[in-house]
């Protein structure tokens, strides 16, 4: 019973976020929501089971990702959030090709019946987690930190003034 | 609470993202809404794994490399962002129509 109200408590908190941050018009307001939204997102995982994906979610989506954006919106927003219209002409479309996914993605999901119920309890998973990143996703782990490298060392060549 | 539960809230999530991604004007705005559809496949993930192969691991590290690429694309995007808007003086997405800034 608690875990059905635990459920519904974040999937509401998740699912108005959400909305909050399509459809505020004032851009702050819209990446304060996306926090609250990510963080709602973090409680689903802890909800899983999967402990070292929620310390993730939090200290890289919320501590980092939604304060980055903050920080643009401080940086690039104007005052014209509130005047000037927000959403674009085609919201309609936009609106029932949205409905008729989501109509779509649920009918799928009832007609392969997923009923099932966890068939065991959660388990601590930060050891066989550091097991298949040093072990069989050695490279693909390598690879990301290669990533991770490029994308900085672009952000400081897009970010610095121009020598002239 | 049962696998259909967790797939029904991603479903909505992503919907609910791409609405965004259609409709929104400001490009920091369409960045947001990205990171809701990314997040909604990773619910999925989580998900799958926890219900259908209980004991493996793959799929949460499947969502940890999602993560670490999400961090990236958000920093690479936010820095055009930002180094379009030195030049444009405009963050709405219509007025971005020539590549020389």
């Amino acid at each position: 019973m608690t875990e059905q109200i635990i459920f519904y408590l974040l999937a509401a908190v998740i699912t108005l976020a959400a909305l909050g941050v399509v459809l505020l018009p004032t851009l702050m307001h819209s990446a304060l929501c996306l926090g609250l939204c990510l963080a709602g997102v973090a409680g689903i995982f802890a909800s899983l089971g999967s402990d070292f994906i929620f310390a993730a979610q939090i200290l890289v989506y919320v501590g980092g990702i939604a304060v980055l954006i903050l920080f643009v919106v401080l940086l690039a927003g104007s005052a014209s959030g509130r005047i000037t219209r927000q959403i674009n002409a085609q919201w309609l479309p936009a609106l029932l090709l949205c409905g008729l996914f989501g109509w779509a993605f649920l009918k799928i999901v009832a007609h392969f019946s997923f009923g099932l119920a966890p068939q065991s309890a959660p388990e601590p998973t930060v050891r066989a987690l550091a097991g298949l990143m040093l072990g069989d996703y050695a490279v693909p782990f390598e690879l990301i930190s290669i990533v991770l490298l490029a994308s900085m060392t672009g952000a400081v060549l897009f970010g610095r003034r121009k020598a002239e | 609470m049962t696998l259909s539960h967790y797939l029904a809230l991603s479903g909505v999530l992503f919907a609910i993202g791409l609405f965004g991604v259609l409709t929104r004007r400001n490009v920091i705005g369409i960045l947001m809404s990205i990171e809701l559809m990314l997040n909604a496949a990773n619910i999925n993930f989580v998900a799958f794994n926890r219900f259908l192969y209980p004991g493996r691991y793959e799929g949460h590290l499947t969502v940890i490399f999602i993560i670490t690429l999400a961090a990236a694309e958000v920093v690479v995007g936010l820095a055009l962002v930002m180094a379009i808007y030195k030049n444009l003086k405009s963050v709405y997405v219509e007025d971005y129509n020539i590549l020389k800034g």
